[in-house]
């Protein structure tokens, strides 16, 4: 939280202009002031507890999930069983690691680093579209070397939690207005998308826009502006499916969606694989599942069963108790994590929290709508279960400033 | 103011919580009971159907025999290169396309293409045979191809002889299925049942740990055994073919031998037939050609088509003809069963009758005078049965039309055999005078070949309708007998006592009568011969064009075998049945009767005519062996100047006629003589032994010079110019030019 006197006597700062607090250490004394007042690491009070066993517990049932529906996979393409659960542990451990030193981290430096990670973000997502490979005219991921592969969406969401976190906090009380409250959000927001579109990524830009607006909604944005933004962009898909070429792509996975069975053609037989897949491994799961490690869809019938249909074979080893005990715990985390946030002692952290954890929330809803072929195939990945290591560093390192509030947060800890 | 959460932002957050757990996890929960509680094990039926390989394994086509267990159609393995797309890799795919392009044949692009499906099979060739197959497995070896290639059991079907009996056979299609013939009459049978192979899989068809093995053993198809007889069907098409080629014929021809008590068909063919093997490419080269200079296009593919068309149908159970003379035995046998005539009933023609208003004429136009029925018979008159059918009156007409069998299908175990269409000949109620009239000769009504031959078998055989077939049993795979043909007859239709004289009078025909080119000495032939106009032709066209044929048994006292010549629009010199098909009839009887046990048995006329064998006189003294062959009813003539003969010509034990001359080689430079072979085509019997006398040779005569009155040589077996030892024994051909239709 910055200064409150700030907060009340300076006139207030536009979007760009939050670098005032980076100014302040200028002179020694206030640095200790602020040190004094925003310790760089806040251990004093302890994190939360029940969220961080509900973190470890998913991540643990995550890991044993991904060696259990990877391995067959593994071993026919890899020629080793571990080949992805053996990577994943790794990063499990440093993202734990990473989890529990960012938590010790005073979350208020990262008014800092708002406007830098945006900026970074964007300089990501356009270099996307000129570096990565072309898989079937879509770029979404970053080589980074001996650190696999990264995708930009995924910082980008994370810098739009940020920005409008740190905006909304500083600018709260002029929220109601189009020119603190509507505008630098739709133009920071209109540039991630726009750069998210070309990729194009239609899933990631889908939920980046419902988290702007969870973030905007409770920021206190009017509720007329949600009108006409609900407006404009029913008006922007419409025209989108109707007439772009572009997302002709999306518009295959519409047809493939209303019937996952129809064998009215090859392309469509071929388009609705992966999703017969699913829907066959969710089925045969039953109530109580074939026991896990029994999965037979994972015998290379549901394509790379680590990845964003890991769920199917969850739903297939350990039936619908399984699933929805894995259910249950996520929401448990969602409403523990929202809970820390409503009682963090500040807007940007509560803000903060909000959006990481409805992060978490909407991406397991969606997946798993994907998976059991409610909504349209698109391309999201379970948390603390799809195989991919920086997004899970990625993601327990959001986790880790969700604990970060946490510290601070007047919510019971035990 | 607050630092922290204002009561709005609780508000709104509360809202936002309730809304992602009611509606987002709400909803997902809600879809996982659908899926994994109420549709679950629909899903897992499907899971695991979609898990469980199902490999079908081929069952083996039944062969095709003659009666004599000879291979006549039989299934060999061949193999299917499968792509599996899906395990090919952009490594492997170049070296993958490459390989298989030069090895099988095909484009590189192409295999390249469906190399990118998104499947794990794609059938890349059929019926691809061993020797391609070991290519493959080896390039796969070479190359360590593990995935990616598939190699999958096949069969395909082999026909030994090419076109041999092809059109009873028929053949199959890509997927072994019968499309013509007795493999489409039978196709269920020889088909058998595909087994079946389920195991557990994954998706790239090796094992899952999960052991599930269901195994279905194929059944092989059931075998038929034809009764076809391979040795009658060879004389039969070798014969059938040489008349076509002879008489210029334009539309085919066809032949049916058939054994006249059970039906059973000994042979039939059709020339200007296909080979099953390659049954898709024009035989006939002239109509290929033509069809090949044709441009691309609609026209090119209906022409092809109706080539295809034709070269399959048989035209024996196919197609409709006016039977003409021939169907004068059917009513010759109503007339004489009915007591309306006998045999020396008197008639007398004038060339032509007058029936209500309407001249019909008799094929010899100055008429045949007074005669007999059996004259008229052996004159194959017109106004004779014109006469008959009148007494017979329409309704005992069709009475016997119907009994004979020509109102439906016989029935025989042939596919496309011609509809029961009552447009092709007149009921009781339509027989008016002048349809009466024609109908009783055989003309303005339209019948099969195949319809034809079996009322003709009743005429001979006791008065018996039997049931025309090609297959005689069906055995199964090891050879136990699944299905017999039953050989009892349908009906009778005239007594055997009128048969028996039905049979006497035809002996007579072929042997004096219009039906005498089919003689033979010795086999009691009996026969009768057909002209028939085509008149739909005539109609369309203007052009008169015929169809010659002949249909006519052996043996006579006993009734075994029949057959029926069938030559549509010959072209040569002559389109009477008697010309065209009568020699071919002779030729083929003489040559299958021996094979199939029919004794030669001679009447004193035949005896003094007969042929002899020449006497073994070699190394004998001149003066001896001149005495031994004067003793054999011949002529010695001496060669050289030696004591004792070297050699003879003919050799020892081959026919020569009676009277013939045996030339004796008394040294070895004496058998170098050589003499030349005289024109014998074209002369009477005495011009053309004289002819042979000049020249030194002997000549064997057949056909209609022993009984015939102006017999005419027609052929010659060794032809003119030819240098041969004196003696040698030249067969020669005779028919009755004048003793047409």
């Amino acid at each position: 939280m910055v200064n409150p006197k700030a907060e009340s006597k300076r006139p207030p700062v536009r979007g760009g202009s939050g670098q005032r607090q980076e100014q302040k250490p200028e002179n020694p004394s206030a640095v200790r002031k602020i040190r004094k007042k925003f310790r760089v690491f806040s251990a004093r009070s302890g994190m939360d507890l029940p969220f961080l066993f509900l973190i470890l517990v998913l991540l643990v049932i995550g890991l044993v999930m991904l060696f259990s529906a990877s391995f067959a996979n593994a071993l026919y393409r890899h020629g080793s069983s571990y080949f992805f659960i053996s990577r994943q542990a790794i990063w499990a451990v440093l993202g734990v690691v990473a989890m529990i030193a960012i938590s010790y981290f005073d979350y208020h430096h990262l008014h800092k680093f708002a406007v830098p990670i945006l900026l970074l973000s964007y300089a990501m997502l356009v270099l996307v579209l000129f570096t990565s490979r072309d898989i079937n005219g879509v770029h979404r991921w970053l080589e980074l070397g001996p650190l696999g592969q990264f995708q930009p969406s995924e910082l980008a969401k994370f810098a739009i939690i940020l920005i409008f976190a740190h905006l909304i906090s500083l600018n709260f009380h002029r929220m109601d207005t189009f020119r603190y409250g509507v505008l630098p959000y739709l133009i920071i927001l209109g540039v991630t998308a726009g750069l998210l579109i070309l990729e194009p990524h239609v899933s990631a830009t889908v939920i980046l826009v419902i988290l702007a607006g969870v973030m905007l909604f409770i920021g206190g944005v009017r509720l007329r502006w949600f009108g006409i933004a609900f407006g404009g962009a029913g008006a922007v898909v419409m025209y989108l499916v109707l007439f772009s070429k572009k997302f002709s792509y999306a518009n295959d996975r519409l047809v493939a969606w209303l019937d996952p069975f129809s064998t009215a053609s090859k392309e469509i037989i071929a388009d609705t694989w992966q999703t017969r897949q699913s829907l066959y491994a969710i089925g045969s799961g039953g109530l109580l599942g074939l026991g896990l490690g029994q999965s037979r869809q994972k015998y290379l019938y549901l394509p790379e069963p680590q990845n964003d249909f890991i769920f199917a074979i969850v739903c297939e080893e350990l039936g619908f108790i399984g699933a929805l005990i894995i259910i249950i715990l996520f929401a448990m985390l969602v409403w523990r994590g929202i809970t820390i946030s409503l009682k963090a002692k500040d807007k940007f952290g509560m803000l903060l929290g909000i959006g990481l954890v409805m992060q978490v929330g909407l991406q397991v809803v969606l997946n798993i709508a994907v998976v059991t072929n409610t909504i349209p195939n698109t391309g999201i990945s379970l948390p603390f279960f799809s195989y991919g290591g920086t997004s899970l560093v990625i993601l327990l390192a959001e986790m880790g400033i969700v604990l970060s509030i946490s510290r601070t947060s007047s919510i019971e800890k035990t | 103011m607050a630092k922290g959460t204002t009561i709005r932002m609780w508000r709104r957050t509360v809202f936002l919580l309730l809304a992602l757990n009611v509606i987002g996890f709400g909803a997902i929960i809600v879809s996982l009971v659908r899926l994994q509680l109420i549709n679950g094990e629909q899903l897992h039926t499907m899971a695991v159907e979609n898990q469980m390989q199902n490999t079908s394994l081929n069952a083996q086509r039944g062969t095709i025999y003659d009666c004599n267990m000879k291979e006549l159609a039989k299934s060999a393995t061949v193999w299917k290169v499968v792509l599996e797309p899906a395990f090919i890799t952009d490594k492997n795919r170049d070296l993958i396309a490459n390989g298989l392009s030069q090895i099988l044949g095909m484009d590189k692009e192409e295999i390249i293409k469906r190399s990118k499906k998104k499947t794990y099979y794609d059938e890349l060739k059929r019926k691809v045979e061993t020797d391609v197959k070991d290519q493959v497995l080896k390039f796969k070896n070479d190359n360590n191809i593990g995935n990616g290639i598939r190699l999958i059991e096949d069969y395909k079907r082999y026909y030994p002889y090419g076109t041999f009996a092809a059109t009873v056979l028929g053949f199959t299609g890509s997927d072994s299925q019968g499309l013509a013939g007795v493999e489409q009459q039978y196709d269920s049978y020889l088909t058998g049942t595909p087994g079946k192979l389920v195991t557990a899989k994954n998706a790239i068809g090796t094992d899952m740990p999960f052991q599930y093995e269901q195994k279905v053993d194929a059944k092989n198809g059931d075998s038929l055994v034809l009764t076809i007889d391979e040795v009658v069907q060879h004389f039969l098409e070798e014969n059938l073919e040489e008349g076509i080629v002879k008489n210029k014929v334009g539309e085919r021809g066809g032949a049916i031998v058939m054994n006249v008590k059970t039906g059973a068909i000994l042979g039939m063919a059709v020339k200007g037939d296909f080979d099953p093997n390659d049954p898709f490419t024009i035989a006939d080269k002239t109509e290929a050609a033509r069809i090949n200079a044709m441009p691309q296009g609609e026209a090119r593919t209906t022409a092809l088509k109706a080539a295809l068309d034709k070269q399959w149908r048989n035209k024996m159970v196919s197609d409709t003809y006016h039977p003409g003379s021939v169907f004068k035995m059917v009513t010759a046998s109503a007339g004489l069963e009915e007591g309306v005539v006998t045999e020396n009933s008197p008639f007398y023609c004038r060339g032509a009758v007058v029936v209500a208003d309407k001249t019909i004429h008799c094929w010899r136009t100055y008429g045949h005078g007074a005669e007999t029925f059996v004259e008229g018979l052996c004159n194959s008159c017109n106004p004779v049965f014109i006469e008959i059918g009148q007494r017979l009156g329409p309704e005992r007409f069709f009475k016997y039309f119907q009994a004979f069998g020509f109102t439906q299908r016989t029935g025989i175990d042939l596919p496309g055999e011609a509809r029961e269409s009552a447009s092709l000949y007149y009921n009781q109620n339509q027989l008016n005078p002048v349809e009466l009239a024609t109908s009783a000769f055989g003309q303005s009504f339209s019948v099969t070949p195949i319809q034809m031959i079996t009322a003709a078998a009743a005429v001979v055989n006791g008065g018996y309708l039997v049931q025309p077939h090609v297959v005689s049993q069906i055995i199964d795979d090891s050879g136990n007998i699944v299905k017999s043909v039953d050989t009892t007859p349908k009906r009778q239709v005239i007594s055997s006592e009128t048969s028996k004289r039905m049979a006497a009078i035809l002996q007579r025909n072929a042997t004096v009568g219009t039906a005498k080119n089919g003689y033979l000495p010795g086999y009691r032939i009996g026969g009768k011969t057909g002209t028939s106009q085509k008149t739909e032709v005539k109609i369309r066209t203007g052009k008169d064009e015929y169809i010659a044929s002949y249909c006519g048994f052996a043996p006579m006292d006993d009734p075994e075998i029949a057959m029926l010549v069938y030559y549509d629009e010959p072209h040569g010199s002559s389109y009477y049945g008697s010309a065209v098909a009568g020699p071919v009839f002779a030729k083929t009887m003489e040559e299958i009767l021996p094979y199939l046990g029919v004794q030669r048995k001679y009447t004193d006329t035949e005896m003094k005519k007969l042929d002899v064998s020449a006497p073994n006189v070699v190394g004998k003294s001149v003066n001896d062996a001149k005495n031994t062959i004067v003793n054999s009813k011949l002529v010695a003539k001496v060669y050289g100047s030696g004591q004792t003969v070297v050699s003879q010509v003919p050799e020892p034990g081959k026919t020569i006629p009676q009277n013939g001359t045996v030339v004796l080689f008394t040294d070895t430079k004496s058998a170098s003589n050589t003499v030349t072979v005289p024109n014998l085509v074209g002369m009477s019997l005495a011009n053309a032994n004289k002819a042979a006398a000049n020249a030194g040779i002997n000549i064997s005569i057949t056909g209609a010079a022993l009984t015939g009155t102006n017999p005419v040589s027609n052929s010659q077996s060794i032809a003119a110019g030819a240098k041969v030892s004196p003696g040698t024994v030249v067969t020669v051909g005779f028919i009755e030019p004048d003793q047409v239709e």
